[in-house]
């Protein structure tokens, strides 16, 4: 009966994550890649969704399926900066700001979007019991 | 001919003197069917004060989820309560009627 409930919920979380990667493409926009960090550098976390909802085991959610980096880096010329390369460039991850929001925005409308089916099914669900009060 | 719930035709071809708690289908009494609803709706109201306290601890973070489980107790509540007072009202006709 609250089949809906699950679906509707299953997108609420998708969306989240994809808000967190999000904010943290945002966060880390002018974050420049040092050569000698172990780590791998920040690039562009671009998240993917998939069909069904191995959490409540329901064929019509959605799920995150994968994360992965773009691996997209653009260069700037910084001397000055002790990460520049012998060539004076520094390298950067390939953020657009601007992307960045428009895709903010398109998450928050469609984490609206599901919340206004939540609304519908527990609306649904309330008139349904004035059928027998 | 309109008989939905078979009650004339079941009545005609009832042999005399047969019992009629016999002629029933055989099925869950109301009272045991009652008795699950109450125990699914107590479970699920029990989930949601359970994924309440793991949210407020740390336990876990959808925020989502947790809403959803509370939403599911409180309608699943309320059909219960619609249904026991449909029950009630039927009861209180079944005892308004003079003998």
């Amino acid at each position: 009966m609250f089949t809906s409930f699950d679906i509707s919920t299953s997108a609420l979380v998708a969306n989240r994550t994809r808000l967190d990667a999000i904010a943290a493409n945002i966060a880390n926009a002018d974050v420049p890649v040092d050569p000698k960090s172990r780590n791998p550098p920040f690039s562009e976390q671009v998240v993917y969704f998939a069909q069904g909802d191995p959490q409540s085991g329901n064929p019509h959610g959605v799920h995150v399926a994968a994360i992965q980096p773009r691996n997209d880096f653009r260069r700037a010329f910084e001397p000055w900066n002790p990460l520049a390369d012998k060539d004076g460039y520094v390298r950067y991850p390939n953020i657009d700001p601007v992307v960045q929001q428009a895709n903010a925005m398109l998450v928050t409308r469609n984490y609206d979007a599901n919340l206004a089916a939540i609304e519908a099914t527990k609306s649904m669900i309330s008139s349904s019991l004035s059928i027998i009060s | 001919m309109t008989d939905p719930l078979g009650i004339v035709s079941r009545i005609n071809t009832q042999a005399p003197g047969m019992s009629r708690p016999g002629q029933m289908p055989a099925g869950q009494d109301f009272k045991q069917e009652l008795l699950d609803e109450m125990r699914k709706v107590n479970q699920m109201q029990q989930d949601a004060t359970q994924a309440t306290n793991d949210l407020l601890t740390g336990q876990r973070d959808d925020i989502e989820g947790v809403m959803i489980a509370t939403q599911k107790a409180d309608s699943a509540f309320r059909m219960l309560l619609a249904l026991r007072n449909k029950v009630v009202d039927a009861y209180d006709e079944v005892r308004n009627i003079r003998v």
